[in-house]
């Protein structure tokens, strides 16, 4: 048996200085990108390096490569990694985007290298690294030029290298490589927004990053989520939530959060409420390390829908708090190791720092109202603290009997609970200090009447546990700014929020929101992804929501109308090419040269042989058998003749007898 | 459509960028991914729209003269009834011009190849112009006979490289290298005669052209005894024009090498060249092969197309034509051509043989040469 050749065929050496050109290119684009989008201006001092490289690249493609010069790029290239691994794991640089820079040093450094097609290859796909983590970060749609560019440059290679092989030079009609590209580019944006995106089970969460060296330092050091000022600060490390203090949160943006679902970024959880504080009581945890896989965190009791990958991007100082939708699954978090509280919260051992990257992989748990109106004979929650409601006044409790009034299970109590706050009450972040000596929860119920989100979910927690339904209170942010086009959310200071956790038997604890302008119940299915309803909402007065909807429900049919349009547009754009062959406008008078050389391709085709290159029309038409068609031939022979060389063209009439003829 | 490797890259690429998207939840990936799924349909749409409108034509446009090329010898009155633009020796650097015409306006990529004389020949373009688009190719130095064309194929794709049509053409001659040839000075000079009965004109050999004078071995009765008694000397009736010899080129029909045929074909060229420059006729034959017409016979571009071709000619049964000379060109001691050449002696002609590459008695004065030329 012959042995397999493993090894791959050679690559020839590329000549071309245009697909060289377009390789950097495709560099210079995703460098551009991150930049812009990571906020790195400092990835552009590669770009006149690696301009340098290529062009030493070029000059010394003949040349054989040294020993000595082959020893000193791969010492650079360890350089390369050493520094990946400092950064990553000390920040000795900053730690802002060490994978992207190790990229781009890898790519400066072999530039001087590059000396076959597949070297340059290489090349592109290295930039096509850094554009994806490039896209990670982008926030707004003007990445689309950044994408469009690199696959230009892409194009440009490839055209560039193609020509070179057949020794033409590089140049192409210019109308019809333009539509061509153009129509490529517009085709693929209409497919990204009119095709819903499948979306496949996340592998696991995303390592951005490695881990950091800091470790625990005896006891959770919490500072609490800057909801509230507190006579230390913002971040202060009591890790309670005091109601009779609110911090100032404005429009700055805290996190860029990549997701397949809009969430809430639960962070802390809070048990125990005394004197107008709350506080968390448990204070176990376990050590985890900063891969957190499955299985290594308690599964939910909910039935999922399936999971959704989150990466977050910190862009200010956060507390050590790991933020992500509830429950988890998996986690990455690039420092040296995690503790998991008895709430599931993960924390990390120092303060999240702008630029730092985590990704967290969690369950969408089946929460519909059909669901959890369902009976469950698993044990209710039966933890006091959970139940512990007894800073409630009377007439606190009895507001809560009457709200609830009529509720058959809990699901109906619960849900006519925080329906009666959403709309009895109305929401504001205007609101006075609380008297001294009154109840903050009473303060909010019986006097302003107004109050913010953790009035709101003090209160639902409250009138909850006065019910015997377990409850606690959930901080961290709201959703944020989400576009469903981009699976992105801008949280900003201002989404700092409280809700509410309910238990459910054989549910868990379930999220519920009773501040007025949110919705009551987290999200209960995928979000349709359905990149025009995004597109849509830039449009006024334009509502997609319920045939969007619809098409969300229909799975893998959704892509029927998609894949229609794009038939069809695909059968215009077919119909105009060939259109394109014919003249056009019927006020032409003559055929030209067009048909009768259509028709002459038919008659040779009909004949069973072509015209050789030397040959002309007539030696072709006296060396071919053509039996029943020698008349034609001859005719059409003539008329060749006579346009060829004459520049008389017959009339479109006479092509028409002469292609009936051959009919 | 052929598919090149390339598609299937892209394909690959696009498929693994949209299957980043669907686990990474960036969107931008489908994108992407989109867009390169788009390139591929729409590289196949522009090859299959450019496939339809490229044109090529291979023409012959000239010939570059080699070493020891008869070129210079040719008097323009001679070349002027060249049927060919102009004559392409053995030796000679062929130029050809390839050609790419489109079909109403701009396209390309199309590349043109083929082999000639067995080299491999191509020009490619980026861009065809609706005018058209022309590089010439030079091929040489071509061997005598025919430049043959073949192999030869139209290829138009897409820019990216990824599809491609491709159009194969019969083989053909782009045209007919003749051997080449000098004077070998052999031919005695041919004396002039009187003017007064001379009538010059072509005939059929009944015609009285002229009288010369007697020569042993003109049959006595054409001794013109008239004009014999008003000279003083015997004279004998002339029935062609002065010169008008008749010369017999005997060649071998089966020569062992393309080396010896080529250098048979040079000697009887430049037999045949000597004679018709002296006023004679030439007739070429070789046993069991169509031999030239006598009405070819005072051609020497007929003569020497039909060298150029020797021996790849039509097969044909005929006698060897009777002359006056009769030249045998040998390249082994071939039994029909010497014994056309002896009967050719016996009927008192002139006879003589070259012998190419090897040594015998063939029974008439022979000439021993080897393979270069000149000689």
């Amino acid at each position: 048996m012959a042995a397999l050749s493993l090894r791959l065929p050679r690559s020839p050496t590329e000549d071309s200085p245009v697909a060289r050109a377009f390789a950097f290119g495709g560099f210079a684009v995703a460098t551009l990108a991150i930049a812009l989008y990571g906020v790195d201006p400092v990835a552009l001092v590669a770009l006149p390096l690696v301009a340098w490289g290529h062009w030493v690249s070029y000059r010394r493609r003949r040349l054989p490569r040294g020993f000595l010069r082959q020893l000193l790029l791969s010492g650079l290239v360890f350089a390369c990694v050493a520094y990946f691994l400092l950064d990553s794991t000390t920040a000795v640089f900053g730690g802002q985007l060490p994978q992207a820079h190790f990229a781009i040093m890898l790519l400066g450094v072999t530039s001087f290298d590059l000396k076959t097609r597949r070297n340059c290859y290489s090349s592109l796909w290295i930039s096509l690294a850094i554009l994806y983590l490039a896209a990670v970060y982008a926030w707004d749609y003007w990445f689309w030029l950044f994408a469009a560019a690199w696959i230009l440059c892409l194009a440009g290679m490839w055209a560039a290298s193609h020509l070179r092989g057949w020794e033409a030079g590089f140049r192409f009609p210019r109308g019809a490589v333009a539509l061509t590209l153009a129509g490529s580019l517009v085709a693929g944006s209409a497919c990204f927004a009119l095709l819903p995106e499948p979306a496949a089970p996340p592998g696991g969460p995303l390592v951005i990053s490695l881990p950091g060296s800091a470790a625990f330092k005896g006891e959770l050091e919490n500072p609490a989520l800057p909801l509230v000022e507190f006579g230390t600060g913002p971040a202060g490390a009591n890790g309670s939530i005091d109601l009779r203090y609110r911090g100032r949160l404005g429009a700055g943006v805290v996190m860029y959060v990549r997701t397949g679902a809009p969430a809430y970024w639960r962070g802390l959880v809070f048990d125990t409420y005394r004197d107008g504080a709350w506080t968390a009581s448990r204070r176990e945890t376990r050590n985890l390390p900063p891969y957190v896989r499955p299985g290594f965190l308690p599964a939910p009791e909910a039935p999922n829908l399936g999971t959704f990958l989150q990466v977050f991007r910190v862009t200010r100082r956060l507390p050590g708090v790991v933020l992500a939708a509830a429950p988890l699954q998996s986690a990455y978090v690039p420092v040296s190791e995690l503790r998991l509280d008895e709430y599931g919260t993960l924390h990390s051992p120092e303060p999240f720092r702008p630029g730092q990257t985590y990704s967290v992989v969690s369950y969408l748990p089946d929460l519909s109202p059909r669901r959890l109106s369902e009976p469950s004979a698993e044990p209710d929650a039966r933890d006091p603290l959970d139940l512990d409601a007894a800073t409630l006044s009377d007439a606190a409790r009895r507001l809560a009997r009457e709200a609830t009034a009529g509720a058959a299970n809990r699901y109906q109590a619960v849900a006519a609970l925080t329906d009666f706050l959403q709309s009895r009450y109305r929401y504001s972040l205007e609101l006075g200090r609380v008297p001294a000596g009154r109840d903050p929860v009473d303060w909010f119920l019986f006097d302003v009447r107004i109050g913010y989100c953790e009035q709101f979910a003090t209160a639902e927690t409250l009138l909850l546990r006065s019910l015997g339904i377990p409850a606690r209170l959930a901080t961290g942010y709201s959703t944020g700014d989400y576009d469903p086009v981009l699976n992105q959310a801008v949280v900003r200071e201002r989404d700092a929020h409280a809700w509410v956790e309910a238990y459910f038997p054989g549910r868990g604890w379930v999220p519920v929101d009773p501040s007025p302008g949110f919705p009551a119940l987290a999200a209960a299915s995928f979000p349709n992804r359905w990149a025009a309803a995004g597109l849509a909402r830039v449009i006024p007065h334009l509502e997609l929501a319920a045939p969007t909807a619809v098409l969300g429900t229909l799975g893998w049919l959704a892509f029927g109308p998609g894949l229609v349009a794009a038939l069809v547009a695909l059968g215009l754009a077919l119909a105009g090419v060939l259109a394109l062959r014919w003249p056009r406008g019927s006020a032409r008078p003559a055929p030209g040269e067009g048909e009768l050389m259509g028709l002459y391709d038919r008659l040779q085709r009909r004949l069973r042989r072509r015209r050789a290159p030397p040959e002309t029309p007539l030696e072709y038409s006296l060396s071919v058998d053509a039996g029943a068609w020698a008349g034609l031939l001859g005719e059409v022979t003539d008329a060749v003749n006579r346009g060829a060389y004459g520049g008389r063209w017959p009339d479109r009439r006479q092509v028409t007898v002469w292609r009936r003829r051959l009919s | 459509m052929k598919l090149t490797p390339r598609v299937f890259g892209a394909l690959v690429l696009a498929t693994v960028v949209f299957f980043y998207g669907t686990t990474s939840q960036v969107a931008w990936l489908f994108l992407l991914g989109y867009s390169l799924y788009a390139l591929v349909a729409a590289a196949f749409l522009y090859a299959l729209w450019n496939s339809r409108g490229v044109r090529a034509r291979l023409a012959f446009i000239g010939a570059d003269p080699g070493p020891h090329s008869p070129l210079d010898a040719l008097p323009e009155a001679w070349l002027r009834t060249a049927p060919r633009p102009r004559p392409v020796f053995e030796g000679d650097r062929v130029r050809l011009a390839l050609e790419l015409r489109s079909l109403g306006r701009a396209r390309g990529p199309a590349r043109w190849s083929g082999w000639v004389a067995g080299k491999e020949v191509s020009a490619a373009a980026g861009l065809v112009p609706a005018a058209g688009w022309r590089v010439e190719r030079g091929v040489g130095p071509v061997r005598r006979g025919g430049v043959a064309s073949e192999g030869w194929r139209l290829e138009a794709g897409d820019p990216l490289g990824m599809f491609r049509v491709e159009t194969r053409f019969e083989p053909a001659a782009v045209t007919l290298a003749l051997p080449r040839f000098a004077t070998l000075s052999l031919r005695p000079r041919v004396r002039e005669l009187e003017a007064s009965l001379a009538a010059p004109r072509a005939g059929a050999g009944n015609e009285l052209f002229g009288v010369r004078e007697y020569r042993l071995g003109d049959p006595l009765r054409r001794i013109h005894w008239r004009s014999s008694a008003r000279r003083g000397e015997l004279v004998v009736r002339e029935y062609e024009p002065p010169g008008q010899q008749l010369l017999a080129l005997l060649l071998d029909p089966d020569p062992p090498s393309p080396e010896v045929a080529d250098q048979i074909a040079r000697l009887a060229a430049s037999e045949a060249w000597d004679c018709l420059r002296a006023g004679g006729r030439v007739l070429a034959w070789a046993p069991g092969l169509e031999p030239t017409t006598p009405a070819e016979a005072r051609s020497l571009w007929a003569i020497l197309e039909w060298l150029a071709r020797y021996p790849a000619l039509e097969p044909a049964d005929t006698d060897p034509p009777p002359s006056a000379e009769a030249v045998a060109l040998l390249g082994s001691a071939q039994a029909g051509v010497l014994e056309a050449l002896a009967a050719a002696g016996r009927r008192g002609a002139e006879a003589r043989a070259w012998l190419i590459g090897f040594q015998a008695d063939v029974g008439v004065p022979a000439r021993s040469v080897e393979l270069a030329w000149p000689l």
